[in-house]
């Protein structure tokens, strides 16, 4: 009897799974078979219609689809990887150090994502241009900082504070330099910390939007603006459009699908546990 | 006020979930005991034993895979935890932080609907038993440990409960304040004369506390009986060598018959020890098996014994009392004396053993040997 | 091996003053335990000692070679912590491994391997030099830490509560282990602890530590029965030892106590002991507190001679014997008793106090006065250290 009750209740809560699942998953389905179809099918039919490549042939062929993906690549790493060089001291200086207005320094990073995206970039738009810093690869990489920093900072230090300080301090009583330790002890601990929050930092840092937008124009074109140019002012290639989508959708999709274990993991911090 | 039976308890948990099916997925295994009225029973164990889960069956916190509980003469297996008469007290404090300790002592008067007047007759009642009259307006926050543990316990006997269970209840108090608090349970209980069940891992806890000790592993309940019955008189090894400190020294032995009498020899060393006559009836020559002896029941013989010299490996001087270990093949035999004389390692001692306290245990399942009883 | 010298050595974490001008010497090759409760600044003077954390004043020599400035890596000790910290990612090899294969302590993979070999025979762990830190209990943990120092061959080894967080028969299991391998040290070993067993048992000499200045510097025996303060006599012994207040009145020729037992007075005549009485007519004496450990209370289920009748408090077990303690008004005395007794609380008792066992405190210093048989005493507790 009491196993019929259980077994009633998973049946019930794999339904309910699988709705939620039909639910958040057609979106990126009707994405893809937009993406196949010619411009004539898009509003007319919806599963039965003739697929076709064509719209794959014009975005990835005859148009910069390619330079598209090469600069997002390009500003999405750099920014990761300043965000690494810049923030795992940080992390370490604000996990292990005592120092005067620690916390605030430490809210004051987490701020940056606080603010609307769109509240900030008029005055950056300014000062960029004022800096010749507007549309440009530094320029770009230096903003999206605001987007990575702070998470990976955040992430980072939680698990710098979980490693036992007396790690460190036997370490140096067994003969090892600050950097030995740093490298050979610490970066060890951190590595999944480290891997999921920069990985989350490229995906957010890739799919960004507003700050390409205002803060870039011909010299510097991520694929999440470039995408827009498949909206015409008179006629909109949909098909186009969803295939600049799905393929920009891709990478990001990939990272989160191999680190999704370590990512649950990773962002719920605990390095030195049990 | 009743006592407790169990009858065949069984749990099992559900690891259909788990990729890992774990070897013995029994928690509690046939499971039988009875607490007559007004006694103090203590669960122990190692942890992960079966111990708190047997307790919250009991509670009605955890359903029963088979078998019965009864408090008193009530079939409890189907009733709902607040329906069964009990208190609790668990290992976690878990106080209503916005009340004060009047609030939370009087919670589940309250939840009830008792009178007004009646709750605060009985938190007065109870205040003073517990010593918390002094803390009836702090918030908990501002309470330390023990004062915690007090406020708990009253939590628990205010709803005049049948059956009181308290699950390690000290285990967050340090060293002196846990002392302390052990004293004042045994008091309290011995006041309000409540049928207790008390889980603990700490065998001094349960031997200082309890008149009956249900000892309990791998979900199996080894031996059920009083302090002096589970020191005196252990059922197998597992018992012997979980109660009492330092443990029960336990060495592999081979029984010798050296002219007409048994001897229990050791491998890698001279010791000897005469096997008690009773034993006489289930050893022979080259018999295997393992003895057991207490520390306090192996001397350093004077200067005329006739006892096996042996050298010391280990001399510990505790002030109150000395230990003095001794290598018997690769076992350090244990000693305890309170003789005033300061040994150092290497000397030798005549070592002596009260022979009719050893025990003895099958060499592969543990279980005590005993003689055989005539009929 | 070295010789560690302390001098004067002072450290403040903010408001607290946690260390307060501590000066030890400490000698080659002996085994020194600092003891004292929770937050007296035992791990401090050891974390000064191996260079983590530095002192404002005072100034730390090995072998008159002063250390100051040394940074950790340097100073060649090896440290047991009290939370082991061992490194997460390396077996239980590595780890043990870790210190001789940095560039300064640095040494041939055979050696090394020779090395972890003989300390894991030396600590019973041969089977598990291939896990990870998170596949070990805790008393394992305990010997990998442990072996971690073995294997060097260092100034001075620190070890820091490194049986702290065992449960009790496994501290007291694992001490017997350490006392055996203590011979086999080789070098001078310092010894945090707050368990008086510990500290007796392996301490050549105890330091007694509280509110960061050193109480009383002796051996486990000196500190034991000529404890300098009730502070000092209450840390040594499980169950503590009495404290009696107790007025001093003159009774023939020599003198008696008396003691107020749940509002009724009660007199004792004091044995005779020249160097109490002595002590008693110099300082003209009234009031003392007489300090009794519980073996040296004897007690009676039935009226007896010198024998005063009191309630029981309490009767429970601690092991091998068990401790009953008395209602005596404004104190309570605790004494041994066997096990399986049967002693009912609140029932009657009648207790005789082994005065010829005591220890006299002065009641408002707290500080000791004399002890019975004080001469004895010093002549086999008091060792003097060359």
């Amino acid at each position: 009897m009491k196993t019929g009750k259980q077994r009633a209740l998973n049946v019930l809560m794999n339904v309910l799974l699988i709705i939620y699942a039909i639910f958040a998953l057609f979106p990126l389905l009707w994405m893809l078979l937009i993406s196949f179809k010619s411009d004539t099918e898009v509003f007319t039919t919806t599963f039965i219609f003739h697929p076709t490549l064509a719209n794959y042939q014009q975005v990835l062929l005859r148009s910069d689809y390619a330079r598209y993906i090469r600069d997002s690549l390009i500003v999405s790493g750099g920014a990761v990887l300043v965000s690494i060089i810049v923030g795992v001291p940080a992390a370490y200086a604000l996990a292990r150090y005592n120092f005067a207005r620690k916390e605030e320094l430490a809210f004051q990073i987490l701020s940056y994502k606080f603010a609307p995206e769109i509240l900030v970039v008029l005055p950056l738009f300014m000062i960029y241009q004022k800096l010749g810093l507007y549309d440009s690869y530094i320029g770009l990489i230096w903003v999206y900082q605001l987007i990575s920093l702070p998470l990976l900072i955040w992430v980072v230090r939680g698990y710098f504070e979980d490693i036992s300080v007396e790690i460190e301090y036997a370490a140096q009583v067994d003969g090892y330099t600050w950097y030995q330790i740093f490298f050979k002890m610490l970066v060890p601990l951190i590595k999944p910390g480290l891997v999921s929050s920069a990985l989350l930092a490229f995906i957010f840092a890739w799919n960004s939007f507003t700050f390409p937008l205002i803060l870039a124009s011909s010299k510097v074109y991520p694929v999440t603006v470039a995408i827009t140019k498949y909206l015409g002012t008179d006629s909109a290639h949909y098909g186009q459009l969803a295939v600049a989508a799905t393929v920009s959708a891709i990478p990001a999709m990939v990272f989160a699908l191999c680190i999704q274990k370590h990512l649950v993991r990773g962002l719920s911090f605990g390095a030195v546990k049990g | 006020m009743a006592g407790l039976t169990l009858e065949h308890l069984y749990k099992r948990y559900d690891n259909s979930g788990k990729k890992k099916k774990t070897v013995n997925d029994y928690a509690v295994k046939d499971l039988n005991l009875v607490c007559e009225q007004g006694e103090f029973i203590a669960f122990l164990g190692p942890s992960g034993c079966g111990k708190t889960t047997t307790l919250r069956m009991i509670a009605g916190l955890e359903e029963i895979t088979q078998g019965n509980i009864y408090i008193g003469d009530r079939l409890v297996n189907n009733l709902h935890p607040k329906d069964r008469h009990i208190g609790l007290a668990f290992e976690d404090y878990a106080m209503y932080p916005p009340l004060n300790v009047y609030g939370n002592v009087a919670f589940n008067l309250r939840a009830k609907g008792v009178d007004k007047n009646e709750i605060d007759r009985r938190v007065r009642e109870i205040a003073p038993l517990m010593q918390i009259d002094d803390l009836l307006d702090k918030m908990p926050v501002k309470l330390s440990g023990g004062q915690k543990q007090r406020v708990n316990i009253a939590r628990a006997i205010i709803r005049e409960p049948e059956l009181l269970l308290m699950d390690e209840p000290l285990s967050h108090l340090d060293g002196k304040a846990r002392q302390a608090m052990r004293v004042e349970i045994k008091r309290l209980i011995n006041k309000i004369r409540c049928t207790t069940i008390y889980v603990t891992h700490d065998q001094l806890e349960a031997m200082s506390l309890a008149d009956k000790i249900a000892i309990i592993n791998f979900g199996v309940l080894q031996q059920f009986g009083t302090p002096t019955e589970v020191y005196d008189d252990p059922v197998n090894e597992f018992v012997a060598s979980f109660i009492g400190e330092p443990p029960m020294n336990i060495l592999e032995t081979t029984i010798a018959k050296i002219n007409d009498k048994f001897f229990f020899t050791f491998k890698d060393s001279n010791l000897q020890i005469a096997v008690p006559k009773r034993y006489y009836s289930v050893v022979q020559d080259g018999f295997r098996c393992k003895m057991g002896v207490r520390p306090m029941d192996v001397l350093v013989g004077g200067p005329d014994s006739d006892g096996t010299p042996e050298e010391i490996a280990t001399f510990e001087n505790l002030g109150d009392e000395r230990r003095i270990g001794i290598h018997v093949g690769d076992v350090l035999l244990m000693l305890i004396t309170e003789d005033e004389k300061r040994y150092k390692r290497g000397d030798i001692i005549k070592l002596e053993v009260r022979e009719e306290k050893t025990h003895l245990f099958d060499i592969e399942t543990g279980d005590r040997i005993r003689e055989k009883q005539e009929a | 091996m070295a010789r560690i010298t302390l001098e004067n050595i002072r450290k403040a974490f903010g408001k607290v003053q946690a260390l307060d001008g501590i000066s030890l010497d400490i000698k080659d090759n002996e085994f020194f335990v600092l003891f004292g409760p929770a937050g007296a600044g035992k791990t401090t003077i050891l974390n000064c000692i191996a260079g983590i954390t530095m002192p404002e004043e005072g100034t730390i020599s090995f072998n008159g070679e002063i250390m100051n400035l040394i940074d950790p890596a340097h100073r060649n000790v090896a440290m047991v912590f009290e939370n082991y910290a061992l490194f997460p990612q390396m077996t239980v090899y590595d780890n043990m491994a870790s210190a001789l294969r940095s560039k300064l302590y640095r040494e041939d993979e055979a050696v090394i391997k020779e090395r972890i070999d003989k300390a894991a025979r030396m600590m019973k762990m041969e089977k598990l030099l291939e896990r990870l830190p998170s596949q070990l209990s805790n008393g394992q943990k305990q010997r990998v830490a442990m072996g971690r120092a073995l294997v060097r061959t260092p100034n001075v080894f620190l070890m820091d509560e490194p049986l702290a967080h065992l449960d009790a028969k496994l501290r007291n299991s694992m001490r017997t282990e350490l006392k055996e391998m203590q011979a086999n040290l080789g070098s001078t070993c310092i010894y945090v602890t707050h368990d008086f067993m510990e500290a007796m048992a392996l301490g050549d000499r105890i330091a007694i530590i509280n509110k960061g200045k050193i109480v009383q510097i002796g051996s486990g025996d000196e500190i034991y029965y000529m404890p300098c303060n009730e502070f000092t006599a209450e840390l040594m012994g499980d169950p503590q030892i009495n404290i009696i207040p107790a007025e001093i009145y003159k009774s023939g020729s020599g003198y008696g106590a008396e003691m107020i037992v749940n509002g009724s007075k009660v007199r004792h005549e004091l044995p005779e002991d020249k160097g109490v009485f002595a002590k008693i007519q110099e300082r003209g004496l009234v009031k003392v507190d007489l300090g009794i450990r519980p073996q040296h209370i004897k007690y009676a289920f039935a009226p007896a001679d010198g024998y005063f009748k009191t309630t029981v408090y309490s009767y429970e077990s601690i092991g091998n014997k068990s401790v009953i303690t008395a209602e005596c008004g404004a104190y309570q005395l605790r004494m041994i008793a066997p096990n399986g007794l049967n002693v009912d609380i609140d029932s009657d008792i009648y207790i005789k106090l082994e005065l010829d066992r005591s220890i006299l405190f002065d009641p408002d210093s707290k500080k000791y006065l004399t002890r019975y048989d004080e001469e004895a005493i010093k002549s086999f507790a008091v060792k003097e250290v060359q």
